[in-house]
């Protein structure tokens, strides 16, 4: 990795404080109720994701990852605290409001792609479009060719590699343009060279302006993104701006 | 992407659906067979039970004042109080006129009978009555009501249209062995003031002539009597236009206790319910309001048979459709459970991609309903052939039908809406759990597993 100089760090550091908090968190908590009595699965959590930021989630399993993801992923509420996303008040929100605004403002892709298997790429890619608004089967080809399936289109799931499935599912988590993309270990179940050609992907999506909030347990993967927020027992520490300057000066 | 949506998901699973889909064909084959029974039964029955006779009687209101001065009856002689023919027109105007089923006019009158002149005569009660008489649209008369009746011959026709002028009479089997006679005899015939004896100073001639056309067995009082038609019998008794009874078959519902409660006492509304069924009292009710003079009431006995046979077959009926309902229901819960299950990952990522609950339901609900109406469809089809063959074989004897005719009428449309809209609630309510379970789950749980 390359090394960069305080003054780059300072720099970076500067260019996100004034980038637009697209993800704001204010004493948050989640917790569960369990036969042992509630569980806090995210405790008091307070950190700020600004627009075109490219984010990484690590930590060890159990240290409420998933609760994190689901709160940004708008399929949860917290117990208590303030959850802000692209301006709005999350934690106030009703069930079907969470509904209209997760189709509106987030884009989802799953280690496990989660493409539905007797549907082609292009109407996997429709689905999204179909609960968010109108389908469109141009901008969904469209979609496929950003990520360089365009040729691939047609086929349905099991006739593509895991490293086009998970290119369809970005494809799909992209056509209604949201402006949070959340990857949840996105090449997880990938080879190396799968792996490679979605990082690339993520890296070019991010260059364009997208923000990544990534949950990985890939330290190379996690290296990619500028800023790692790392969990355990419910706690964030949120980490400084490292590799932004790496990305700059690449 | 709706559609498509619903037939690459109910083209899936085949297996459970095959289950589910037999489950709600079952169910309503069973629905369907025991309504398209229950729609006919009542009929049926009504035609079985008219072997016994009419359900309602209608006297000249005169009549029916029973009169008694310690143990002697003052009633008034019949002779003194008549209907009239004419008015039985009216029976057609009444708010259940489509509901009879037969009218038996009668005019009873002692006659004297005898083979020939200074031959032995009897006195008969003979009876004119209607045979093969049009009213409405049909024909109706004593047969129509009687068919136990057993007739040897032919039903007697107004002696005009008989050669020679002569009357036409069909004897009671008693009468005619009492006077000897058999089918084409003739025969004399007169009121009480005849004699039939050639020395007599009264002349023989004032007797009528008459040819027996048939001899009939019922194995009760039409035994020793004679009949006529009406109109000779009016005329023999000079009696124009004059009923002294009649008869009449009406489809009824079965007597309740409401239909016991006397219209005149209940609040309007109240007897509004009551006029507007089919009950035998409240269509003696109408009976007695369309033709004057007249009263009229049922017969108990053969419309309390109707009506507990209806009310015990139907009670059955229900039972055994409401049973076939539940257990489709239970199979068909059974079956989108696991098929539900299977899908739960699917249902996260719709839920992850923004789809509401309402709209992922109303995919499944929208697959089970397809599902309905395939095997509702096949049920009704199923269920209407078996109501069929149930109609042949169990009324098929007694009520002349054969099952070619049963199978002609099999298929009645105004039950595929009910049984369509059974199916559809069957599935719905099978589908209904396993549905919002789905829906409960945690979708990004379900989505981290990769279930």
């Amino acid at each position: 990795m390359k090394m960069v100089s305080e003054a780059q760090r300072q720099h970076a550091e500067a260019m996100l404080e004034h980038a637009m908090p697209v993800i704001q968190l204010v004493g948050v908590s989640r917790e569960y109720a369990s036969r042992s009595g509630v569980v806090r699965a995210l405790d008091d959590a307070s950190f700020t994701i600004g627009a075109g930021e490219w984010v990484a989630i690590t930590g060890p399993s159990g240290s409420g990852k998933s609760t994190l993801v689901n709160l940004l992923g708008c399929l949860d509420t917290p117990t208590s605290g303030k959850l802000t996303i692209d301006g709005e008040e999350v934690h106030a929100m009703s069930g079907s409001e969470l509904d209209r605004f997760r189709a509106d403002k987030i884009g989802f892709v799953f280690q496990q792609f989660h493409l539905i298997p007797y549907l082609s790429a292009l109407e996997n890619v429709m689905l999204a479009q179909y609960f968010h608004s109108m389908t469109n089967a141009d901008d969904a080809r469209r979609a496929l060719e950003r990520v360089g399936l365009g040729a691939r289109a047609d086929h349905l799931p099991s006739e593509l590699s895991g490293g086009e499935q998970q290119r369809v599912c970005i494809a799909r988590a992209l056509i209604n343009d949201p402006p949070i993309l959340l990857a949840d270990e996105p090449t997880g179940n990938l080879d190396a060279a799968n792996q490679k050609i979605v990082a690339g992907i993520l890296r070019e999506l991010h260059a364009a302006g997208s923000t990544i909030v990534m949950v990985t347990h890939d330290p190379e993967m996690a290296a990619l993104a500028q800023r790692k927020i790392a969990l355990s027992h419910g706690k964030v520490f949120c980490h400084p701006v490292q590799h932004v300057v790496v990305k700059l000066a690449q | 992407m709706f559609l498509r949506l619903l037939w690459e998901s109910f083209a899936r699973q085949r297996r459970r659906k095959i289950l589910a889909g037999l489950a709600i064909l079952l169910g309503v084959t069973a629905v369907t067979a025991m309504l398209g029974l229950a729609t006919t039964i009542g009929d049926r029955i009504h035609q079985e039970l008219a072997v016994y006779g009419a359900n309602i009687v209608v006297y000249p209101k005169a009549d029916t004042l029973d009169v008694k001065v310690g143990e002697q009856s003052l009633k008034p002689a019949t002779g003194n109080a008549y209907l009239h023919e004419k008015d039985l027109e009216k029976l057609r105007g009444i708010f259940w006129a489509n509901n009879i089923t037969g009218v038996s006019p009668e005019l009873r009158a002692s006659l004297l009978f005898a083979r020939g002149l200074d031959q032995r005569t009897i006195s008969v009660d003979t009876v004119g009555l209607w045979f093969q008489h049009p009213f409405g649209s049909g024909i109706t008369g004593a047969p129509q009501l009687h068919p136990s009746w057993h007739l040897q011959g032919a039903w007697p026709t107004p002696h005009p249209q008989v050669k020679d002028g002569q009357y036409a009479v069909v004897l009671g089997s008693t009468v005619a062995k009492r006077l000897g006679a058999a089918i084409g005899d003739d025969i004399l015939l007169g009121d009480s003031h005849v004699t039939f004896d050639s020395t007599s100073p009264t002349p023989a001639i004032a007797a009528d002539h008459a040819k027996v056309v048939g001899i009939l067995n019922t194995g009760a009082a039409e035994d020793n009597e004679a009949l006529l038609t009406l109109a000779d019998m009016q005329d023999l008794a000079e009696l124009p236009d004059a009923v002294s009874r009649v008869e009449v078959s009406a489809k009824t519902r079965p007597e309740d206790a409401f239909a016991r409660r006397d219209p005149d006492a209940l609040s309007p509304k109240d007897r509004d319910v009551w006029y507007c069924r089919p009950y035998a009292n409240s269509i003696a009710y109408q009976i007695r309001e369309a033709i004057p003079g007249a009263a009229a009431e049922q017969v108990r006995q053969v419309e309390q048979s109707e009506g507990t046979i209806l009310e015990r077959i139907s009670g059955l009926m229900w039972l055994i459709s409401a049973a076939a309902l539940l257990a489709a229901a239970v199979a068909v819960s059974a079956a989108m459970a696991t098929a539900v299950l299977e899908r739960r990952a699917e249902i996260g990522l719709m839920r992850s991609l923004g789809a509401s609950k309402g709209r992922i339901a109303s995919l499944f609900y929208a697959e089970a309903g397809l599902l309905a109406m395939i095997a509702g469809v096949g049920g009704y089809v199923l269920g209407s052939v078996i109501a069929a063959a149930l109609t042949a074989s169990i009324f098929g004897q007694a009520a002349g039908v054969a099952l070619s005719t049963t199978m002609l009428h099999a298929f009645n449309p105004v039950l595929l809406p009910v049984v369509l809209a059974l199916a559809l609630i069957v599935a719905v309510a099978g589908s209904t759990a396993s549905i919002r379970s789905a829906l409960r789950m945690d979708p990004s749980a379900v989505l981290r597993t990769g279930a």
